[in-house]
């Protein structure tokens, strides 16, 4: 099966007084139908904006954005329309992505009233469908955002997107202003719509429980780089490359009587505007060499697993 | 919270719409006595050559100066002419001044405002930068020299301070544009295919202007104010129109004598600033989906 | 640990209510609880639950126009804080008890060098030169891993990390007893926060301070905690050691807190989310006011005072099940 979504050699570089950023440098990766994609990385590391230049809220600078097997990077006008219908997004806050002066229903009905598609009443039926598919009471038909809790608005941007019948999906941190007990509710959601719904998901978090709970593969970002990628398990079991050791060894673990050995990296995140080739994370890192200092090759180290690293086979005695 | 927020009552009228603006007035007694006294001035300086026993003009020196009394119920100023008269009919001056200057510096502003926020860049630096030379002056300043280059007269006076509070209104709503603009909901109206007049009329320009409605109707009551500055210094309407500033200014040599001369018109102008100043605050109110019912 | 227990700092029935457009916010609700010297307690719960008000309670800086009403007492060192003169307070704060803020990027003043800012609370509370001052300050930074050439410069050169580091430096240059860090990773990136509950944990054992972390992330208290209580509407419904509420939460909203984080040693695939909402402040239900989310609740949670019941050693819970050793 051709996957649904293919990204070769994407890149994402805003100039800026200061230099170009480069947010996002030369992104491969591919996604199944159906499979939920989740693309994990500290602030700053171009995740979100990977997210939004796949699905064309921004221009790409260069590579390839196949979606369907079909070339999508430069569509215009009523094709890029189209697509749009394909392709939606979930906002990562649910105070600033709602229209503060649209209600509900205003919110829901606006796809549906600029697809041509409905009118009248069905425009209403159709609202209230999909309220109900996010479980929004109907009561709150005519209520505004202010007036909901984040997880109800959080519902609400869902069921703006879903009102387009997307195939695919970007959910922009869509849980991390949420609280863990109404996060839950959310996170339950987007599963089920997924399942019943066949939907196809990006998921973009810093968090890696969820994300860990949530996607089937994982992309692992450092400063608009992808570091790594393979299956879910085989991430959480065996990653091999440094940055991402690290990373997964920093979430502060609930288990009390297993405290997991700590890596901890030196430093901070460096800035992406106009870097240096090579490794990006070479600065930070505990292997570095002078061998990092040269642009690095996403490798597939094992089966269905992609490193970007020189020394990761070195490293892991592979 | 959530659970209070289905609108029983049909009647009530869609928020943000005209019509739920007058609903919200309505409920609001201080913003209800503004509109009265407002309407109340327009049409007493309307009908006022027909229902006022004296002539705004007509000069009688045997009453000059005298006080309050059955016959003239504000008393009379310097020559003679009855105050009441004077101030009924200066009304339709004052009042039109503050709100034309003022449709005339939002208009503009706001327009200017818009482009400027929206795209950004070159368009930006240029109208900006134009706007911050003359923002360089106090308001009142800048009106006097544009008046001072047009002449004196009543459209003249609309024009000098229409112009003067232009930037005033350009700058906040490109304030107002740029966060909005940045906003997320504004990117997820693109990604559900909304096209750029859309986006910037549904989505932009209603969650921007909502702050500059008060400012606006605020500033009417300013320009009457400074509409009255400017004659009280000889520059906006010239006598014998008895504009209330106009009038203030003619009166200020007796008001040790005959203060009720400048009382009068000086208690109209603090009523009608003061109405204005309500019904802002009340549109304000209305607009903000947070303070619904 | 133990034997210096209450010792130190005594939390009893502390009732914070303040007011908010025409209504009453019952934020804090009787809270009681103690702390030894060198220990560290997490003050867990959701937004809304009231840890940020006690903590400020404690401080005594909650914002004096709102709050409509304060009772209880909390006793530090012997000394009673909440009837203390404002001028007194005013003296152990920094010295005796200091705070971090969530924020690292809004605690800094912009327009002084990092060095000067820890120099200013340095001078606020001991009689020392300005170079002593600032030969302080230089070595706090050292202490949270800055070199001390960096001390010159303004917040803006750093970032988000290292600005928390020196609000913490800050907080520690008076020698503090008491510190209350008010979500201090949670503005941080992963990697980072690693790094800085590293540091809190080594400065924690090298200054034996006191400390009260308040969180919602429960892999951050089990990091940093000797003792965890469960903050919900204000009160705290359950309390223990970190073993007690890890190895055997008992109070449902416990459980269900743990239950509804995505575990990342299993693989469930759905998770078990607790229902509904966190009670409105202004008008919290009667009886246990979790009661309406709980999936036990009986008539007798709807109503009367709910007490607490003691489930073993120092583990209590808020919750009538408890007493009935149904759990």
């Amino acid at each position: 099966m051709a996957p649904l979504l293919e990204v070769k050699n994407l890149k994402k570089y805003f100039p800026t007084s200061r230099g170009v950023v480069h947010a996002v440098d030369d992104v491969t990766f591919s996604l199944d139908a159906g499979k939920t994609m989740g693309v994990v990385g500290e602030s700053g590391c171009g995740k979100s904006t990977l997210g939004r230049t796949i699905i064309h809220l921004q221009p790409s600078t260069d590579g390839k954005i196949i979606f369907d097997g079909r070339d999508v990077t430069d569509v215009k006008g009523n094709d890029l329309k189209k697509l749009r219908g394909d392709m939606q997004i979930v906002f990562q806050d649910p105070y600033s992505s709602l229209n503060p002066r649209m209600s509900v229903h205003d919110t829901i009905a606006e796809p549906l009233r600029l697809s041509g598609k409905y009118k009248g009443p069905e425009l209403e039926n159709e609202c209230r469908r999909l309220m109900d598919l996010v479980g929004i009471e109907s009561r709150l038909y005519n209520a505004y955002p202010h007036e909901m809790d984040g997880g109800r608005r959080q519902r609400v941007g869902i069921g703006r997107a879903l009102a387009m019948h997307p195939r695919f999906i970007v959910c922009d941190e869509p849980v991390s202003a949420l609280d863990v007990s109404i996060q839950a509710q959310v996170l339950n959601l987007l599963m089920d719509l997924q399942d019943n719904l066949g939907l196809t998901y990006m998921f973009v978090t810093h968090d890696l429980s969820v994300v860990k709970h949530i996607s089937h593969s994982i992309c692992v970002m450092y400063l608009g780089q992808l570091v790594e990628t393979c299956a879910t398990d085989e991430l959480f079991s065996n990653q091999l490359h440094p940055y991402s050791k690290a990373l997964l060894s920093a979430i502060p673990s609930t288990d009390i009587h297993h405290p997991q050995k700590r890596i901890v990296i030196k430093g901070e995140i460096t800035s992406p505007i106009d870097p240096k080739p090579g490794c990006r994370f070479a600065t930070r890192c505990p292997y570095a060499t002078e061998a990092c200092s040269r642009p690095q090759r996403l490798d597939e180290v094992l089966p269905g697993h992609f490193v970007s690293c020189c020394r990761c086979r070195e490293i892991n005695k592979l | 919270m959530a659970e209070t927020s289905v609108r029983k009552a049909k009647k009530i009228p869609r928020p943000g719409s005209a019509k739920y603006v007058w609903y919200k007035i309505c409920r609001n007694p201080l913003a209800l006595a503004g509109v009265i006294v407002i309407c109340l001035l327009v049409i007493l300086s309307i009908l006022s050559p027909y229902i006022m026993k004296y002539d705004y003009a007509k000069i009688d020196m045997r009453s000059a100066y005298q006080g309050p009394s059955a016959e003239h119920w504000f008393g009379c100023d310097e020559l003679g002419r009855d105050i009441l008269a004077r101030i009924l009919y200066g009304a339709r001056y004052t009042l039109s001044v503050g709100v034309l200057s003022v449709l005339i510096s939002a208009g503009v502003g706001v327009a200017l405002g818009a482009v400027a926020g929206y795209f950004g860049g070159a368009v930006d630096q240029v109208i900006m930068r134009f706007l911050d030379i003359m923002a360089a002056f106090p308001q009142l300043l800048l009106a006097i020299a544009v008046s001072a280059v047009l002449g004196t007269g009543f459209d003249k006076c609309i024009y000098a301070l229409g112009i003067s509070g232009i930037p005033r209104f350009a700058r906040m709503m490109r304030a107002n544009i740029l966060t909005v603009r940045n906003q997320e909901f504004v990117e997820a109206a693109m990604s559900i295919t909304c096209t750029k007049p859309r986006i910037i009329v549904r989505h932009v320009i209603p969650n921007a202007i909502a702050p500059l409605i008060v400012e606006i109707s605020m500033s009417i009551a300013a320009a009457g104010l400074a509409a009255s500055s400017l004659s009280f210094i000889g520059l906006g309407v010239t006598p014998p129109t008895p504009e209330w500033g106009a009038m203030l200014a003619s009166a200020r040599n007796y008001i040790r004598l005959y203060p009720h001369m400048i009382m009068f018109p000086g208690l109209f102008i603090m009523l009608s600033v003061l109405s204005f100043n309500l019904i802002g605050d009340a549109i304000r109110d209305a607009l903000d989906p947070k303070l619904k019912d | 640990m133990s034997e210096h227990r209450s010792d130190f700092l005594s939390v009893r029935d502390l009732v914070v209510h303040y007011h908010s457009e025409g209504k009453t916010v019952k934020a804090v609700n009787g809270v009681s609880f103690d702390l030894g010297k060198g220990e560290t307690i997490g003050l867990v719960g959701e937004t809304g639950a009231g840890k940020t008000t006690i903590a400020k309670a404690l401080m005594r800086i909650l914002p004096v126009h709102s709050v409509e009403h304060t009772e209880g007492s909390v006793t530090l060192e012997g000394k009673e804080l909440m009837s203390l003169p404002e001028h007194e307070m005013q003296q152990l704060r920094g010295r005796a008890l200091s705070m971090i803020f969530q924020d690292p990027m809004t605690a800094l003043n912009p327009v002084k060098t990092v060095a000067e800012q820890i120099a200013e609370a340095v001078r606020l509370h001991n009689n020392v030169s300005r170079s002593q001052a600032l030969d302080r300050a230089k070595e706090m930074l050292t202490m949270v891993g800055i070199s001390a050439d960096r001390a010159g410069e303004y917040p803006h050169q750093f970032s988000g990390g290292m600005k928390q580091r020196v609000v913490i430096a800050m907080a520690l240059a008076c020698d503090p007893q008491l510190l209350i860090a008010d979500e201090p990773t949670t503005a941080l990136d992963v990697t980072i926060q690693a790094q800085v509950l590293e540091m809190i944990n080594d400065l924690k054992e090298k200054l034996s301070t006191s400390m009260i972390m308040i969180t919602h992330d429960l892999g951050v208290v089990a990091e940093t905690c000797d003792t965890v209580a469960v903050t919900y509407a204000g009160q705290i419904i359950e309390y223990g050691t970190k073993e007690d509420i890890f190895d055997h939460p008992t109070h449902p909203y416990t459980v269900g807190l743990f239950n509804a984080l995505p575990n990342m040693n299993d693989n469930a695939a759905r998770l078990s989310p607790i229902d509904g909402l966190p009670p409105d402040p202004t008008n919290l239900p009667q009886g246990c006011a979790f009661s309406p989310r709980c999936p036990y609740a009986t008539d007798a949670c709807r109503k009367g005072v709910i007490e607490n019941y003691t489930v073993s050693g120092v583990h209590t819970c808020r919750c009538i099940r408890a007493a009935k050793e149904e759990v």
